[in-house]
């Protein structure tokens, strides 16, 4: 997790970010395929400035998009798209806490999501009642819509709870491969479990103005 | 003749790249010059090349406005509205293949096909010819100038298939395609720049044949797209379709089957229904007139507004759902939308207009020609790309999730909808059998759960990984979405470093060999066309050279030295040898042009001199 510490092939002058030069402009390749936070010029953290982290994208697009290396040849053109995938992605990863989250718990050496699928035993009861309100929601060709609005309020609740919990596990950052990462990603997990939800309630509350439904 | 201010245009070809809007019902071409975007259009000509190709009975087909002409007097062979069928098969165009004037077939890779005169016309080929006559309005407003390089716009709700199609087709009309950006995003550019905006918008974007709406924010030249919806089958035409559902209805009691199911008739019918809707637009109520003297009928049946609006109720709704969902993706509230801006011809009808300002709740903009923005977003988008200015950054999304179908027929998602791109995800993939050298995958586009309700992009085979026990290989398979919303797929197995192979199967596309062998039987005749125009174009240039030539030698002619003089001479004998008898090929018109150019240089510094420098800066001697 550590910054690859190098220099312009071109001007010479440190790299602020490894895929671009900030002071000539040129496109870097870098050796192996860097962590998101590396790519902004950020040290890893669960906690992140969302102004700032826009500011870093935005700055390195300017230096990336392929759109600037219409007239380059191909190999600059392939790089430029693939330098801003990377930047994208990394943008993606640091503005949304559940992806950060779990990009940092497998950098640390946790679970993955594969390798430890249980939440919190307490959620599980809950889980069951939700599902069964979205499966009767579903079931029902007319929408209560003050029942899904209540639904959503419950879920929404409960992940603010779930995503206060993650910051308590990871903030500062627990230790690599210490127990603390299997409850960050128990918590994680309810994370995932709570937006799928989310989405399906709001499929349904869409479905209810849909003129096709 | 020589120019006293270096014309930009003069050697500028290959710094010039065309923005094209590929409309369901026009097309048109615009170019960035002096500071802002502008609509190319030959001298007294809109430049609007409507969507339409006649076959005649021998010969060439006619493109645009005269096949538009032609399809009043013999619909049946006339097409139009080609862009519907562009990337599909013959099993989901059924609805639009009903107003089709003739047969349509199926090639082996899926692809529609038109049988028209005894010839088998791909969507793609037909969509080059289109392209094709943009192009050549668009370098003719361009003084003769061939531009290749191309921006080409696609309805941003456009799949895959859909895009490479349109890619394909510029690739058969011999164009160069910088990128193929979405229409919404195009407009919004052109309206960005043009009113300096900020803030949030959205763009309601309804044309001849697709919906889209497109959310973004708008903040000091950067264009970050935030989400899209749409829909590639919602536009004008269905609007025409339900008129002529109420004609077919009506007239089902005064002509015989036979007739109502024909396929001339049907094409008459549509083109009544749009005249009629639009004079709606303008107009409490309108008649829609039908005449048929070979069956003796003459029809007429009378809309009100109020009638034909009913009618279009359930289209319209389907792009204000269009609009909640892309507000849900982008996690924002319809309080928070600043601007609302109306793209698209359908946007003239005055119900979509009230139905979008009463959902936004705000009157929309409506500042920029419908008919125009996206053309000239598409310019903004090629004088970027031609290293014109970083001042405008364009962030866009990929508007459909792409997939891979797993056990058991569910869609394991790659790429989530709305994901700015370019984007790249990478996945492991590794065998269940002993020695097993490949590996079989099928990419999906869509939001469904199951693969079978989305759309097939292709089957990828995955071959050439080292003979290994089952579950040793790794072979990681990347899915890269590049800036024009447009996926490849590379494979590499990572115990051995090898490039795995990835063979695709195109659904509903067109192979290499196919665009290749199309493009030598289009390409070539444009080849000929263009230089037989630009020759002419030449000649004329030349005529205009030679008098302005010698009205200068006899104004300032004693002013020269000998030896210019008689250099202005010489070339002025080649010059007028060029205008006459048979036209001479273009490349020796070419030189004697240039050397006229040359040698009358000194002439026109010397007319320079003897007149106001301020009157003339900018004139060439021809203008004096």
């Amino acid at each position: 997790m550590n910054q690859a510490a190098t220099s312009c092939a071109s001007c010479g002058a440190a790299l602020e970010f490894p895929l671009a030069c900030s002071a000539c402009g040129t496109l870097a390749a870098p050796e192996r395929e860097p962590g998101p936070f590396e790519v902004l010029g950020l040290a890893p953290q669960y906690f992140v400035d969302a102004a700032d982290v826009k500011k870093r994208a935005l700055r390195l697009g300017r230096l990336l998009h392929p759109d600037y290396f219409g007239a380059a040849d191909e190999a600059t053109r392939a790089l430029a798209e693939r330098n801003t995938a990377r930047l994208n992605r990394a943008r993606d990863v640091l503005l949304d806490a559940s992806a950060r989250g779990d990009w940092l718990v497998r950098a640390l050496g946790g679970p993955s999501e594969n390798e430890q699928r249980e939440m919190p035993k307490a959620f599980l009861l809950e889980v069951l009642e939700w599902n069964q309100q979205l499966e009767e929601a579903r079931a029902n060709a007319a929408r209560d819509h003050a029942r899904l609005e209540a639904l959503r309020n419950d879920l929404e609740a409960q992940r603010a709870a779930a995503l206060a919990a993650l910051a308590r596990v990871l903030e500062p950052l627990p230790q690599p491969a210490s127990p603390a990462l299997r409850e960050a990603r128990a918590q994680l997990n309810v994370l995932r479990y709570l937006d799928n939800a989310l989405a399906q309630v709001e499929a349904l509350e869409l479905d209810t103005h849909s003129p096709r439904a | 003749m020589g120019f006293i201010e270096l014309n930009v245009l003069n050697n500028a070809a290959q710094n010039i790249a065309l923005g094209i809007d590929l409309g369901t019902t026009n097309s048109l071409g615009a170019m960035w010059k002096d500071g802002r975007p502008i609509v190319l259009h030959p001298e007294g000509d809109s430049g609007y090349v409507p969507s339409a190709i006649h076959f005649p009975e021998k010969g060439m087909p006619a493109v645009g406005r005269r096949a538009r002409e032609l399809a009043l007097v013999d619909p049946a062979h006339t097409l139009m509205s080609i862009k519907r069928f562009m990337g599909r098969g013959l099993a989901e165009t059924r609805e639009d293949a009903a107003s089709v004037p003739c047969a349509l077939s199926e090639n082996e890779n899926g692809v529609v096909q038109f049988e028209m005169r005894g010839r088998k016309f791909t969507p793609q080929e037909l969509s080059a010819l289109i392209l094709m006559k943009v192009h050549d309005q668009a370098c003719k407003a361009l003084g003769g100038i061939e531009v290749t390089k191309v921006v080409i716009t696609v309805p941003a709700y456009f799949d895959e298939a859909q895009r490479q199609a349109t890619r394909d087709a510029a690739r058969i009309a011999g164009l160069d395609v910088l990128r193929i950006i979405n229409e919404p995003t195009a407009a919004s550019l052109a309206y960005g720049l043009d009113q300096r905006k900020q803030g949030t918008v959205a763009v309601f974007d309804l044309g001849g044949g697709t919906f889209d709406v497109s959310i973004l924010s708008i903040e000091d030249g950067v264009f970050q797209v935030l989400a899209t919806h749409g829909d590639t089958h919602l536009g004008g035409d269905d609007f025409d379709r339900m008129l002529v559902e109420v004609a077919r209805r009506e007239l089902s009691a005064l002509l015989a089957p036979s007739v109502l199911e024909d396929r001339a008739f049907l094409q008459s019918l549509r083109l009544a229904a749009e005249k009629c809707k639009i004079e709606l637009s303008s107009a409490p109520e309108a008649y829609m007139h039908l005449a048929m003297p070979e069956s003796g009928v003459q029809w007429r049946r009378n809309f009100t507004r109020a009638e034909a609006e009913a009618l279009w109720a359930p289209l319209i709704e389907r792009t204000i759902h269009s609009c909640q969902r892309a507000l849900a993706d982008a996690k924002l509230k319809v309080a928070q939308i600043d601007e609302v801006v109306l793209v698209g011809g359908s946007t003239r009808i005055p119900a979509v207009r009230e139905r979008v300002e009463r959902f936004f709740n705000r009157k929309p903009h409506v500042e920029l020609n419908p008919d125009e923005v996206v053309a000239l977003g598409a310019a903004v988008q090629a004088h970027v790309l031609m290293g014109g200015t970083r001042e405008v950054l364009l962030m866009d999304v990929t508007p459909l999730s792409l997939g891979l179908e797993t056990m058991g027929g569910a869609v394991a998602k790659i790429i989530n909808r709305n994901s700015t791109i370019p984007c790249q995800a990478t996945e492991g993939f590794t065998t269940y059998a002993d020695s097993q050298t490949g590996i079989e995958f099928h990419i999906v586009q869509g939001e469904r759960e199951l693969a079978k309700d989305c759309r097939t992009l292709g089957r990828f085979k995955l071959s050439g990984i080292p003979p290994m026990p089952a579950g040793m290989p790794k072979v990681a398979v990347r899915f890269h979405i590049d800036a024009n919303g447009m996926l490849t797929v590379t494979a590499k197995e990572e115990s051995t470093g090898k490039s795995a192979r990835i063979e695709v199967q195109p659904m509903n596309g067109l192979t290499d060999e196919q665009v290749e062998g199309m493009l030598n039987a289009a390409y070539r005749h444009a080849r000929d066309d263009f230089d037989a125009r630009r020759a002419a174009d030449l000649r004329t240039e030349i005529g205009v050279m030679v008098r302005a030539t010698e009205r200068g030698l006899t104004h300032a002619g004693a002013g020269l030295d000998r030896e210019t003089g008689l250099d202005i001479e010489e070339a002025l004998v080649k010059g007028r040898a060029a205008l006459q008898g048979p036209l001479p090929d273009t490349s020796s018109l070419q030189r004697v042009r240039d050397e006229l150019e040359r040698a009358t240089l000194p002439l026109a510094a010397l007319l320079m001199d003897s007149v106001a420098k301020s009157a003339l800066s900018g004139k060439k001697l021809s203008e004096v």
